[in-house]
């Protein structure tokens, strides 16, 4: 359903470096499936979300959605890009009109995109915002009427209005509490049933969350995917040196302290100077003189279909 | 052993346009020495403003302190004079806070900074070379890498990590015996925010440090504090040691943030989401501030609740006693009144 393939997303800095955002991101995810994508702040995911939808330019590679082309659309196309593709943000105050009810909020979008007009557009827009559990008497209010968690499940509704065959959202939860950001994951663990053909790409940095929405999971790190696969053996097993110090940092909501924390030394480099060889040799526990400041690793094929991108990942480790 | 922060029947309200705003609701909170609380709960709540009144940090107005008490290591705070609080907080009581980039000063040097806190923490009784020793002693113990290197730099420079021990450092160069940490990781990566609770851990240990650590994340107090406070609404509804939150929780508002919470290594089938909204402050209702949203209401919660022992060490203010409230699932899980 997506595919990606290559993409480079690079940004020029007025001091004349490069902002190596994404750098040769290779991805696929199935129709219906949801991917989690994770990884630290700076890795590059948000940019991956909005090169799928043309929100930011690609450098180069190849991006499509279903048998559209993303990186080449022009007109017609770009607005079948707009229907078939949508995306969701994390601040959903910033993402809503202040002077619009939240039913016109929805129906805008259905107005540009659709022909529906009169009681056939107020009945879809009605279904839409009951759907994600917002009946009749909320359909008139302003944003600064509900909660934070209201005005994301309304940007939800917006986005899924247009029946798009894509989903991005990013960290549609990270601005939430935990008891509204459980809301939320529930409505969005429902879409699997109730359209089950949806595709999502959940952008987020809370690794719980993903575990609990996803199937697949994407970890990146500095503009690359280092692993990705289902996510229930990405996480019970993690193969790259990098997932493994990702999940044994996460804070578990349990009494007794993890005793099998990796600790990562040192700070993840900037995106204009990446290193050399494997992006994560200056960190890596594990790493290889010689080897890993040098050589690229290359995408290695687990037996359970898992892809890691470490000269080790199939045991051999250095000695 | 005497408490070393005691906090006793604490109310705050705000003077606002649109009337009084009950923050704080007599909240009691005490601290033993060597002891780090997590206080957690969802945002308004009253962490920061609980702690930071407690101080002196919260302006009045709007802030107006109704009643309460506040004693460090036996001295009453609350009426004390600006002068000598600040002498309180420069010594006996350190602050971190989410943001380290709004407390250091872009302009100067890190070193530069360093050395003028910790010449002001000593009242200007030491020298700048003697104040630099300090300094980079303290840089060493919060493992900043190359801090010779660090201190000629200035905080754009670093990563927030990298600020966020700095501050750390700055803080504990006087060697408090309290510290307060608001939300210290909350702005970090999972990997940096390892390595700071790692360090929060330590120094506990080492300095023989008090802390109260602010979260709204149970699981990052969990990898620091052996109790927990939980606030909602501006008072405290349950405070216990860290495995009987987990493992017994026994106020709804406790089990509802559980069964909320997903777990990354326990996939669950479906989450909680509490029903309902928070309470109006400005007209909170008389008894259990979570009534409204709470399955097991009964009549007589509607008088006024407060925090009681019901086990050793577990106090909780609710009229459920261990065993009455059903586990977890039993909650509502209603979109439509969510
Ligand atoms: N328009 C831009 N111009 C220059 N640099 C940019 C631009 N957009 C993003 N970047 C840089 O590209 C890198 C990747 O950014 P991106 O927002 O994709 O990261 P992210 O993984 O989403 O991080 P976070 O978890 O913080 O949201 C960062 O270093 C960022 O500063
Ligand atoms: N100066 C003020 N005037 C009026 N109300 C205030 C003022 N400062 C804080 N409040 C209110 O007091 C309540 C408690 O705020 P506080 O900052 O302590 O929350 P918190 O628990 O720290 O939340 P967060 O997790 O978002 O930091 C909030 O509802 C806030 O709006
Ligand atoms: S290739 Fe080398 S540096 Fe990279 S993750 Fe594997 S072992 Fe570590
Ligand atoms: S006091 Fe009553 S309303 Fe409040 S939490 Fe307990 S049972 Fe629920
Ligand atoms: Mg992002
Ligand atoms: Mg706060």
């Amino acid at each position: 359903m997506l595919e990606i393939e290559n993409l480079k997303v690079h940004f020029p800095l007025p001091s004349g470096q490069t902002v190596r955002a994404v750098d040769g991101l290779t991805l696929k995810i199935a129709p219906g499936e949801t991917m989690g994508l994770v990884g630290e702040s700076g890795s590059g995911k948000s940019t991956v979300g909005k090169a799928a939808l043309r929100l930011v330019d690609s450098t180069s590679g190849v991006i499509r959605i279903g048998d559209l082309d993303v990186t080449k659309a022009r007109g017609r196309q770009m607005r079948k890009l707009r229907s078939r593709a949508q995306m969701v943000f994390q601040d959903p105050h910033s993402s809503l009109n202040p002077r619009m009810t939240i039913r016109r909020a929805v129906a805008e979008g259905l107005i540009l995109n659709t022909s529906l007009r009169g009681k056939a557009l107020r009945d879809k827009v009605a279904e839409m915002l009951e759907a994600m559990g917002l009946p009749a008497q909320f359909h008139d209010r302003f944003p600064h009427e509900l909660s934070g968690g209201q005005k994301q499940r309304v940007c939800i509704a917006r986005a899924l209005a247009l029946d798009p065959e894509l989903l991005v959202l990013d960290e549609p939860t990270s601005a939430l509490d935990v008891s509204v950001q459980a809301q939320i994951l529930r409505v969005l663990r429902s879409l699997h049933e109730a359209r089950p053909e949806l595709t999502q790409l959940f952008i987020s940095h809370n690794l719980a969350v993903v575990r609990f929405l996803c199937q697949s999971v994407a970890v990146m790190y500095l503009g690359r995917i280092v692993e990705m696969g289902p996510v229930d053996r990405v996480f019970d097993a993690p193969s790259h040196p990098y997932t493994k110090a990702l999940l044994s940092a996460v804070p578990v909501p349990e009494a007794t302290r993890r005793p099998d924390r990796i600790r990562l030394q040192g700070d993840i480099p900037s995106p204009t100077a990446l290193p050399t060889g494997c992006a994560f040799h200056t960190r890596c526990p594990i790493a290889k003189k010689d080897v890993c400041n040098v050589q690229e690793p290359p995408r290695i094929e687990l037996q359970d279909g898992r892809l890691v991108r470490c000269h080790f990942a199939l045991g051999s480790a250095p000695e | 052993m005497d408490p070393l922060l005691d906090i006793q029947n604490l109310s705050l309200v705000f003077d606002t346009f649109d009337g009084t705003y009950h923050a704080i609701d007599d909240v009691s909170l005490s601290l033993k020495p060597g002891e780090a609380l997590g206080l957690v709960g969802e945002t308004g709540c009253g962490k920061s403003v609980l702690t930071r009144a407690a101080f002196g940090l919260v302006p009045s107005p709007p802030a107006r302190i109704t009643q309460g008490s506040v004693k460090l290591d036996g001295m009453e705070l609350l009426g004390l004079s600006d002068r000598a609080l600040r002498q309180v907080r420069g010594r006996q009581v350190a602050m971190i806070f989410q943001d380290p980039m709004t407390y250091l000063n872009p302009v100067f040097k890190v070193g530069t900074q360093l050395v003028d806190a910790i010449r002001a923490q000593h009242g200007g009784a030491i020298d700048r070379k003697a104040a630099r020793e300090i300094a980079l002693d303290m840089l060493e113990k919060v493992h900043l890498p190359n801090p010779l290197r660090q201190f000629e730099s200035y905080p754009h420079e670093l990563s927030g990590g990298m600020r966020q021990r700095i501050l750390i450092a700055m803080a504990l160069a006087a060697r408090p015996k309290l510290l307060i940490a608001d939300e210290p990781t909350t702005a970090l990566d999972v990997t940096i925010q390892a390595q700071i609770l790692d360090l929060m851990a330590e120094l506990v240990d080492d300095m023989n440090l008090s802390m109260i650590m602010i979260s709204h994340d149970l699981g990052v107090v969990a990898q620091v504090c052996s109790r927990v406070a939980v606030m909602y609404a501006g008072k405290i509804v349950e405070d216990a040691p860290i495995r009987d939150i987990f493992d017994s929780p026994l106020h709804p508002y406790t089990q509802g943030l559980l069964g909320a919470l997903p777990h990354p290594f326990r996939p669950a089938d479906d989450l909680e989401s509490i029903p309902g909204n928070l309470p109006d402050l400005l007209d909170p209702p008389p008894g259990c501030r979570f009534a409204g949203r709470c399955t097991y209401r009964r009549p007589e919660c509607t008088v006024p609740i407060s925090l009681e022992n019901v086990e050793p060490g577990h106090s909780v203010a609710c009229v459920l006693r261990p065993g009455e409230a059903a586990t977890t699932d039993s909650a509502t899980k209603d979109l439509n009144h969510a």
